[in-house]
């Protein structure tokens, strides 16, 4: 009887013991990407690839005086998505990293979606890439997951906008899914529709 | 010789048992009378002490006592506050408040002659009013690397007012060290029946209750425990012996 008792006590402590509190999963859904698909602006319903698209953050590729400068090869500086990064590949649809700020605040993170980057890398033609900037402006909104994730950030109040081109090639619209009601809240879903 | 020699010993066993045999013997019951103490026996934990000087992230301290009810059944509690600071990667939390523990123990333990001693196994229903404090806390985003940015927010946020209540089963024992001094070691499994909801938030910890688990409402707890026992009256404890006596 007595026996028993201690068997039973050790087996729940041994279960205590086991737990995985302390690591956050990796299928935990934490602080999530903005995720864009990129339609046909005539076909509005079917996805398009960008052919030879780029992605990095404006005011990431700098030389030693400050000047911009453009991206040559991959360098962490180029966004990843799905283990890839987006470097002069044709893509449909991308996930963006935004930049975490003050709680309730409105914050922008400004990304340059460059189009045909092939033409810009080969120096024997003359003809070079189109590059676009969009500006995605949201208000964070910090949200507690669990002991071992801690808080991560959504993103309320979504607005995304094209900053002003004299040729932009994703001039046909860009569209915020209306199910997710100007929220980023998971990865699950896309946030965003580009029309080209 | 060598065959000779086992029959004489072999002679010799059944002569012996013969003789044995033949001796009378009765039992009888011999009746010994030990004096019992019983009073209340008032004690602290030790462990705690112990981490309060020695862990800088730890302070507490509990008052611990028991009653002596029947032969076997005592009447026991703890009383304590504790203030704990846990730390993840991503979030700093302090933890301060108090509890009572209130229950009985069953003394499990045959003692021999005069002893008094202990194994024990018990049961307590426990309570803790407490507060925490956020100290600070990171957002997690795996994604942080690409703009090298990584989002703290340095100034939390308390919750008080904070209640739970839990049931605690425990083994253990104590030992009467020297006179009317206990030494005493417990482990004590813990169910956690309720506790306050925080919104956006959740408890860490709950002093007397230990670390809370995001997966389970069980909990684990151990102590160490000096005590006095302050004799307030005696009863008698008849043992009760099967003695042969030879006639």
């Amino acid at each position: 009887m007595k026996n028993i008792k201690f068997f039973i006590l050790f087996i729940a402590i041994a279960l205590i013991s086991c737990e995985r509190d302390d690591i956050c999963a990796a299928t935990t859904q934490t602080t999530p990407r903005l995720i864009i698909e990129f339609y046909d602006a005539t076909e509005l319903e079917d996805l398009k690839n960008v052919p030879r698209l780029t992605v990095y953050g404006e005011g990431l590729f700098t030389d030693e005086n400050g000047v911009t400068t453009e991206p040559t090869e991959t360098s962490d500086n180029i966004v990843v998505y799905e283990d890839e990064f987006l470097f002069n590949d044709n893509f449909s649809k991308i996930g963006l990293p935004l930049i975490v700020g003050l709680e309730g605040e409105t914050t922008t993170t400004r990304f340059v979606l460059e189009k045909d980057t092939n033409l810009r890398l080969d120096t024997t033609t003359t003809e070079t890439s189109n590059k676009d900037i969009i500006e995605i402006s949201y208000v964070t909104q910090f949200i507690y997951v669990s002991r071992a994730c801690g808080y991560k950030s959504i993103f309320t109040e979504l607005s995304v906008t094209r900053v002003t081109d004299s040729e932009p090639w994703l001039n046909s619209g860009i569209e915020i899914e209306d199910t997710i009601e100007f929220t980023v809240e998971n990865e699950n879903t896309t946030h965003v529709r580009i029309f080209h | 010789m060598f065959v000779s020699s086992i029959r004489s010993v072999f002679i010799l066993l059944l002569v012996s048992t013969m003789a044995y045999a033949q001796e009378e013997k009765k039992t009888v019951n011999d009746t010994l009378v030990y004096k019992q103490k019983y009073g209340l026996r008032i004690g602290t934990d030790i462990s705690k002490l112990a981490r309060t000087f020695f862990d800088d992230n730890y302070s507490g301290f509990e008052l611990m006592g028991d009653y002596r009810l029947t032969k076997r059944i005592y009447i026991a509690g703890e009383i304590g506050n504790e203030e704990r600071t846990l730390e993840t990667d991503y979030l700093n939390n302090t933890t301060k408040g108090s509890y009572f523990k209130g229950g009985i123990d069953i003394n499990f333990y045959k003692n021999w002659l005069d002893m008094e001693n202990m194994i024990y196994a018990g049961f307590r229903v426990g309570a803790s009013t407490f507060s925490q404090k956020l100290n600070n806390y990171t957002i997690y985003d795996i994604n942080n690397q690409y703009w090298n940015q990584q989002y703290t927010v340095e100034e939390g946020e308390e919750f008080s007012g904070l209640t739970a209540l839990w049931i605690e089963m425990l083994v253990g024992l104590k030992a009467e060290v020297f006179n009317n001094f206990y030494a005493g070691v417990n482990v004590q499994l813990k169910v956690l029946i309720s506790d306050s909801e925080i919104n956006n938030y959740q408890n860490f910890y709950v002093p007397g209750y230990n670390r809370t688990y995001d997966s389970s409402r069980f909990g684990a707890g151990f102590g160490f425990n000096l005590s006095y026992l302050v004799p307030i009256f005696k009863k008698d404890k008849i043992v009760i012996q099967e003695k042969e006596v030879e006639e």
